[in-house]
């Protein structure tokens, strides 16, 4: 109670630390709550909107929100990604890949994009939408940029590539491939009114080193590229060492492996600890069989009559690169050594062909030899010309391009109409502040949902995909691990009587007294409900539920319960429990008709008034469906929720219409499977008590 | 603050039968607090009732509403106009907000819809109990702010009676003996020798036994 006097103050709606980590700043806890409580098409439909790529980020995202996910701070952070993923395979495509999208009135301008990758889709996508002509160049066969071009087919379909792409056609985007655009000025001379150059970062480097320029040392990007466009590349037997870290080098060595070779090995500046791929990446290629040498600087490219031998290198402890790009480093003398190889592949870095650029530097560069805009509008130094992702910001996430391409879009829209493009981005959101480490010790610990893979021998000789994606039941257990952060209860602070029944009933420890009434911080609340269901002035109320919804719930529920003369039974079953892992459809369908549930995430918010509006809406029988005591997601709403039961059937009794018509039941794993015949008990109880005496229309 | 407690569904029941249009008035203050007449207890009695009367085969009409508090004119009059709608309003304040009602619309039936039971405070989630009998004559400073009037089920002004045993009450032995815990705390407060006094008779014409009490501030007086 030592809180009670804490005045501190928080500032409207920040949002959770994944939705503003995300570029596009996509409703993650929004698809991730819908996901929970089996709403599938919801969940596909929050994604989709701030993406227009959701299948692909579904598949290959690098999550920077996964990293922020306050779950982390508990244990692992939720699976952002894969539910991503789960969301677009649950998806009904014949309902549209955006239901409900919105197109304006078409427009006159043109408008020319050049580049289709995401940046490129992106923006084509949200102007298409607005009601601009536009016309996408892309200088290779296929749209898709550096995911069609770049990113292995272990990864990422192409199948995924196209199913993305052509709802873009249906909203009018003209797709020229095959055309390198080289004059800037030449299109807008050709009537186009505004253009977006998103042409990506598709050169990779070399050092200059000696034997750099042997024909069997390769280039990250080249390589890639052509084993996309389907050349044959037969690597069978030859010892492949990769220099780079990063997320594109194990791309090359995976593809290498992929391709037959004998060897694959990787090397780079980095620690093991700090190498820049991501952890789960390296693990996976570790395990198809690369070998990593970390610490190491190269020096030479060894080779005897032309033919590549292995690559000297020195040992070093890489503390980063230099403002000027430069390593700043050690050599540990005497560490000279050659890593055998018989072919070559840097994968040190990559950035964008500007040969396109206008000769007169009327676009202008950074001195790190990308194209030079205003941060905030995307706008270069030709008016009309905009330009955004890796061509801006250097090698970046497919979801950094998108935002790019969102910004884009919405700055060639103000530019067009004569508005000041700066006017029209929306401020950065918010974010909810870190968990208190008071907060974290109340949260029941789960583990996070393991992605089902390719078994790593089979794998590792082909390009099929390797994650499999997650079983509906393991995308719910994913999807629980949710905290909703930020989505917790609000105080109607003109209602709030400071009774303290929050303060007291918070199994979080979180609810506060400030200024005279109670405060639930936002950052730290769980959304257990168990508050807004006790407080006795209904001043609290939760985010992403209402008594409304769940009062209109309940009345479909009875209405639908009542079948065929067999007692009409209305259940509140614990998303977090009362299916167990169970497919929850699975166990629904085998209840009889009769039996109507509704799920509820945690029985804590099961309101004492639903259970008697089941029965003033002329319910024969109610049940409650829990936790085993002591296990429950939020430590007591079980609890709570039994004691409410009891309550009720006191009410019952004394309204004569007998307590045994309403049943809490803490169900183990085993009942939770046969469910129904759980709840036979209750239908049996109900039959010798005969038809509920509330008979509504 | 003010504990009340709901009256059974049964008497309920029987108080509302006359009528049909019925508005369920709670307070949004001390019997919030209590759990007897919020907006949430508003609506659970609410639905008992229509399925009460349901159940009885009837079309009772029941409205909802809570005020802040009952027992000032202007929060009643915020709802006037449902109060006029109504046949008969069940109140679910105290019994100064079911007065205050009856007061302010002297044509409108007004009903109890729960028992005030005593002033006193929630000593656990759930569990309240009476501290004040609101004597008008307050002697806490004598007793080590443990009251003998409220707590002792005799209202002794000098205990304990031989019916204390092991710190209990012989009336109720779930009881904590008043006296007991006056012992207790002058001990700890080192004031023992205060019961070594006899504690005269009480001015009880300041309780209700002077009649209906009342306060004037001439100086708050418009």
């Amino acid at each position: 109670m030592s809180n009670l006097s804490d005045r501190s103050t928080l500032p409207a709606e920040p949002l959770p630390p994944c939705q503003v980590a995300c570029p596009a700043h996509t409703d993650v806890r929004g698809y991730i709550h819908a996901i929970a409580r089996g709403d599938f098409e919801e969940a596909y439909r929050i994604a989709r909107e701030p993406n227009p790529l959701p299948y692909i980020c579904g598949k290959v995202c690098a999550h920077p929100c996964e990293t922020e996910c306050r779950r982390g701070d508990v244990d692992e952070p939720v699976a952002i990604c894969a539910l991503k993923r789960f969301a677009t395979e649950q998806h009904d495509l014949s309902k549209g890949h955006a239901p409900g999208l919105t197109v304006a009135e078409p427009k006159e301008e043109k408008v020319a994009i050049v580049g289709s990758g995401p940046g490129g889709l992106t923006a084509a996508h949200d102007l298409a939408r607005m009601g601009y002509k536009v016309t996408v160049f892309e200088a290779y066969p296929k749209v898709g940029g550096m995911m069609q071009y770049g990113i292995p087919l272990y990864r990422l379909p192409r199948e995924t590539i196209d199913l993305e792409t052509a709802p873009l056609k249906d909203l009018g985007v003209e797709f020229v491939t095959n055309q390198r655009v080289t004059d800037v000025d030449a299109l807008l001379a050709d009537g186009y009114k505004a253009v977006f150059l998103a042409v990506g970062s598709h050169v990779g480097r070399k050092l200059r080193i000696p034997n750099a320029d042997l024909p069997d040392v390769w280039l990250n990007t080249e390589f890639l590229r052509r084993v996309a466009l389907g050349e044959k590349i037969d690597l069978r037997g030859r010892h492949v060492l990769v220099l780079g870290g990063g997320n594109v080098a194990i791309d090359v060595a995976r593809t290498a492996l992929r391709l037959g070779a004998a060897e694959v090995s990787m090397t780079c500046l980095e620690s093991c600890t700090t190498q820049p791929a991501h952890p789960w990446e390296i693990k996976e290629a570790v395990e198809e069989g690369v070998q990593m040498f970390h610490d190491r600087t190269f020096k030479e490219i060894v080779a005897e009559n032309g033919k590549v031998k292995g690559v000297r290198c020195v040992k070093v402890n890489f503390r980063g690169f230099l403002p000027t790009g430069a390593p700043d480093m050690d050599e540990f003398p005497e560490t000279e050594h050659v890593l055998p190889a018989d072919l070559v592949i840097f994968a040190i870095g990559q950035g964008p062909d500007l040969s396109f650029l206008p000769q007169d530097g009327s676009i202008a560069q950074t001195p790190r030899r990308t194209i030079q805009v205003n941060p905030v509008t995307l706008a270069t130094t030709k008016p009309g010309v905009f330009a955004g992702g890796d061509a801006v910001t250097g090698v970046g996430f497919i979801i950094d391009a998108i935002a790019a391409g969102h910004r884009a879009a919405r700055s060639i829209d103000a530019y067009l109409r004569g508005l000041d493009p700066a006017s029209v981005q929306p401020p950065e959101p918010q974010k909810l502040n870190d968990l208190q480490q008071k907060t974290i010790s109340h949260i029941r610990h789960l583990k996070r949902e393991e992605m089902p893979m390719l078994d790593v021998n089979q794998r590792k000789f082909t390009f099929d995909e390797v994650y499999l994606g997650y079983t509906e039941a393991q995308a719910i257990r994913a999807a629980h691990r949710c905290l909703t952060c930020g989505a917790g209860a609000r105080v109607e602070e003109t209602k709030c009587i400071a009774c303290l029944t929050c303060v007291r009933v918070c199994p979080y420890e979180v609810p506060l007294l400030a200024r005279g009434t109670a405060n639930v911080p936002v950052d730290q609340c769980q959304a257990c409900g168990i508050c807004a269901t006790e407080c006795p002035a209904k001043a609290i109320s939760m985010k992403l539920y209402s008594d409304e919804d769940m009062i209109k719930q309940i009345r479909d529920a009875v209405r639908k319960a009542k079948y065929n003369g067999e007692p009409a039974i209305v259940g509140f079953a614990c998303r977090y429990c009362a299916y167990a892992g169970e497919d929850a459809n699975v166990v629904k369908a085998s209840l009889p008709a009769n039996v109507q549930t509704i799920d509820v995430l945690c029985t804590g918010k099961v309101d004492a008034l639903y259970l008697l509006k089941a029965f003033e809406f002329g319910a024969d029988g109610v049940f409650v469906a829990g936790c085993l005591e002591g296990e429950c997601h939020n430590d007591k709403g079980n609890v709570h929720a039994a004691k409410r039961v009891a309550y009720v059937k006191g009410l019952l009794d004394e309204l004569a219409l007998g307590n045994a018509r309403l049943e809490m039941f803490h169900m183990s794993p085993d009942q939770c499977a046969n469910m129904a015949e759980v709840v036979s008990t209750l239908i049996t109880k109900v039959k010798e008590l005969g038809p509920s005496p509330v008979r509504r229309s | 603050m003010i504990k009340a407690q709901q009256k059974p569904i049964a008497e309920i029941k029987a108080l509302i039968a006359p009528y049909h249009r019925i508005l369920i008035l709670g307070c949004g203050t001390c019997v919030t607090i209590s759990f007897a007449g919020g907006e949430k207890e508003v609506g659970l009695l609410a639905s008992s009732l229509r399925i009460a009367s349901a159940m009885e085969g009837q079309d009772k009409i029941f409205a909802e509403a809570t005020v802040q508090r009952q027992c000032e004119w202007e929060f009643i009059d915020a709802v006037a106009e449902q109060i006029q709608q109504a046949d008969a309003v069940l109140s679910l304040a105290c019994g100064i907000g079911v007065q205050a009602l009856a007061e302010r619309y002297p044509d409108k039936v007004v009903l109890p819809g729960v028992n005030t039971t005593f002033l006193g405070m929630a000593v656990e989630h759930g569990v309240l109990v009476e501290r004040c009998r609101a004597c008008g004559d307050c002697i806490l400073g004598l007793t080590g702010g443990v009251c003998p009037i409220a707590r002792c089920a005799k209202n002794l002004l000098n205990g304990p009676c031989g019916g204390s045993q092991n710190g209990k009450c012989e009336v109720n032995p779930e009881l904590d003996c008043a006296w007991q815990l006056i012992y207790d705390r002058l001990a700890r407060l080192g004031q023992l020798d205060r019961l070594a006094a006899l504690m005269p008779y009480k001015d009880w014409s300041k309780d209700y036994d002077g009649g209906p009490r009342k306060i004037v501030r001439e100086d708050l007086r418009l």
